[in-house]
């Protein structure tokens, strides 16, 4: 068994060497990089980060998908460091506090964000230098300078299985988001777990963001371990587009994805047939999605069938690294999220939670003993979902013990986290955030003194908040947008302890 | 171009074309989810051979907005 990330991807840069790694579009023309390449620039981008002295320490990443973004983490974690992959869509405050409490000392980032560099400057003491994963900046280094510090370096340090290969920030329910620590041997376990059949040279077509576990590990980890071809979709506009260009015969997938791609194949007129209209879309190849994240309604596996494209629903969490189990192409069962992995040991508690343990659960939370403490209890992860598990082992689903959002595009929300935020608008007294047709609703309480304040009527107290929801929403990634506003009357429902009772919302 | 954009829209929605307006918001009335928009986005691109930023989808919340932005990518403001 491998339990480092670099003897997986040593031997895969070996074994696959002319077989390409990744495929991705500039402008209309489609480049690529076959697997000695790649091999060749994650040993420089390593040797690179030694040579200038970042042995051990962690590493930001801030970009979309990429090759460059792939090498440069790759080179992080087949040395002795760790890297820190960040949503490049969050505010630059809060990847700034990030960068902080993670103790990152390095910082890879996408050209698009280069304007975010001098912030990060001004506001993270701790980071000596900023790397531009494209083009170029006066205020960043390049990759190709690295590279060319890697190639004249002689030293070549890698870790041990038990080294954090990376630390992941997951939604908490405190509305303080925790780093959850992935050792090499957490990655690389559910790399071999995950053991099911598949030929070099298979297509995949990445289309979740790159700095969710889920993706990382399965698209790209997974991939590379099996030697794919991995294709970039390089912007969720272009999703229908990049299918017909790049034709996989694989995708990964959340349900929010699914459910928007059938109702495009169910746009299409007649008189071209739904499998015909689905084959166009899909490039004609594809024959396996498999989903995580949230729940999919059996409906669309159902619908996908006719299409002789098999939907393999899986569960997971960044603190697994994150598949726990999973339904395959020879053991699946509709509505189950699968058996679960050899690896992973699933029980039920009492009050129905859903508890595992296993060499994928993470070592702890970076720097929150408190939480750490909290969430592995005599070496039992409590994942916060409740299910049960039938007589031939699948586990299912049924609900939540902990007070997160779960949207349909596999966010994780936490309500008290966005709450904090709106309170700050004189208008709003009380608010609860909700999920709702796919989406955030804001329920507000109106602060009745600034609505006496105001003279307002019904309309001014909503367009009054509905302008401040707008301007919040232009900060925040798409995903924490607040799509619906409900007014109410009456203050919410307290306990005695003064919480707003959020089962009476 | 307006009539286009709404010919695209119509596939996006069970709204008729007489009950779209340009306040109509694509979230609120329309219940499309960020990536039904985002799937527009590049449905209209294709037809009106234009390329978007990804920032140009910040701040677009209604029919008019879209048709603004459509409008000085095509220079047809």
């Amino acid at each position: 068994m491998s339990e480092l990330i670099r003897k997986v991807m040593e031997r895969s840069c070996s074994e696959f060497a002319e077989i390409p790694a990744v495929r991705w579009l500039e402008k209309k023309d489609i480049r690529e990089r076959s697997y000695k390449e790649l091999g060749e620039n994650i040993t420089l981008i390593r040797k690179g980060l030694l040579s200038e002295g970042f042995g051990g320490s962690r590493i930001a990443f801030v970009g979309g998908s990429s090759v460059w973004w792939v090498e440069s983490y790759l080179g992080a974690v087949t040395g002795n460091m760790t890297a820190v992959p960040l949503d490049a869509g969050m505010p630059a405050e809060e990847l700034a506090e990030l960068i902080n409490r993670s103790d990152c000392t390095g910082l890879f980032i996408d050209e698009a964000k280069k304007d975010l560099i001098p912030e990060f400057s001004a506001k993270c003491p701790a980071l000596k230098k900023v790397w531009l994963l494209n083009g170029e900046a006066g205020n960043a280094e390049t990759l190709a300078v690295l590279m060319d510090n890697g190639r004249a370096y002689d030293g070549d340090a890698g870790s041990s299985p038990d080294d954090t290969a990376m630390i992941i920030f997951t939604s908490g329910t405190t509305g303080k988001s925790k780093g959850a620590m992935l050792s090499q041997n957490n990655l690389a376990a559910n790399l071999e777990a995950m053991s099911f059949a598949s030929k070099p040279g298979v297509v995949l077509l990445n289309v979740l963001p790159i700095h969710h576990a889920f993706c990382l590990v399965m698209d790209w980890l997974r991939g590379f371990d099996k030697g794919a071809v991995i294709c970039v979709n390089d912007n969720m506009m272009h999703l229908v587009r990049n299918m017909g260009i790049f034709r996989p015969h694989a995708m990964l997938m959340v349900p929010l994805m699914i459910e928007t791609i059938l109702k495009r194949i169910d746009a299409v007129k007649e008189p071209v047939s739904k499998p015909e209209a689905a084959q166009m879309i899909f490039g004609g190849r594809l024959r396996y999605i498999f989903t995580g994240g949230a729940h999919l309604d059996d409906y669309y596996l159902e619908r996908f069938r006719e299409f002789d494209i098999k939907i393999l629903e899986g569960y997971g969490m960044s603190e697994c690294s994150p598949v726990i189990s999973a339904n395959t192409p020879v053991a699946y069962k509709y509505g189950s999220v699968g058996k679960p992995l050899p690896n992973m040991e699933v029980k039920i508690a009492e009050n129905g939670e859903i508890l595992v343990r296993g060499s994928s659960v993470m070592k702890e939370y970076y720097n929150m003993p408190a939480e750490t403490a909290a969430a592995i209890v005599d070496g039992w992860l409590h994942t916060g979902d409740k299910g049960y598990i039938d007589e031939d082992g699948y586990i299912f689903i049924n609900g939540r013990i902990k007070n997160l959002i779960i949207l349909s595009n596999g966010e994780n929300v936490s309500p008290e986290e966005i709450e904090n935020k709106l309170g700050v608008n004189d208008l709003i007294g009380e608010v609860v955030i909700v999920g709702e047709n796919n989406g955030l609703t804001a329920v507000v309480y109106p602060d009745p003194d600034a609505v006496k304040a105001g003279s307002l009527d019904e309309e001014g107290i909503r367009n009054g908040i509905q302008a401040f929801l707008d301007e919040y929403n232009k900060t925040q990634p798409t995903y924490r947008h607040i799509v619906g506003l409900r007014l109410r009357e009456t203050p919410f429902e307290k306990t005695a302890s003064r919480k707003i009772k959020r089962d009476r919302v | 171009m307006e009539t286009k954009f709404k010919e695209i829209l119509a596939q996006y929605t069970t709204l008729s074309a007489d009950e779209i307006t340009e306040s109509t918001r694509f979230r609120d009335d329309m219940a499309l989810s960020s990536l039904d928009f985002m799937t527009l986005l590049g449905e209209v691109e294709d037809e009106f051979d234009i390329e978007f930023e990804e920032s140009d989808a910040v701040g677009i919340f209604t029919v008019g907005d879209a048709l603004a932005l459509i409008g000085r990518k095509t220079g047809n403001e």
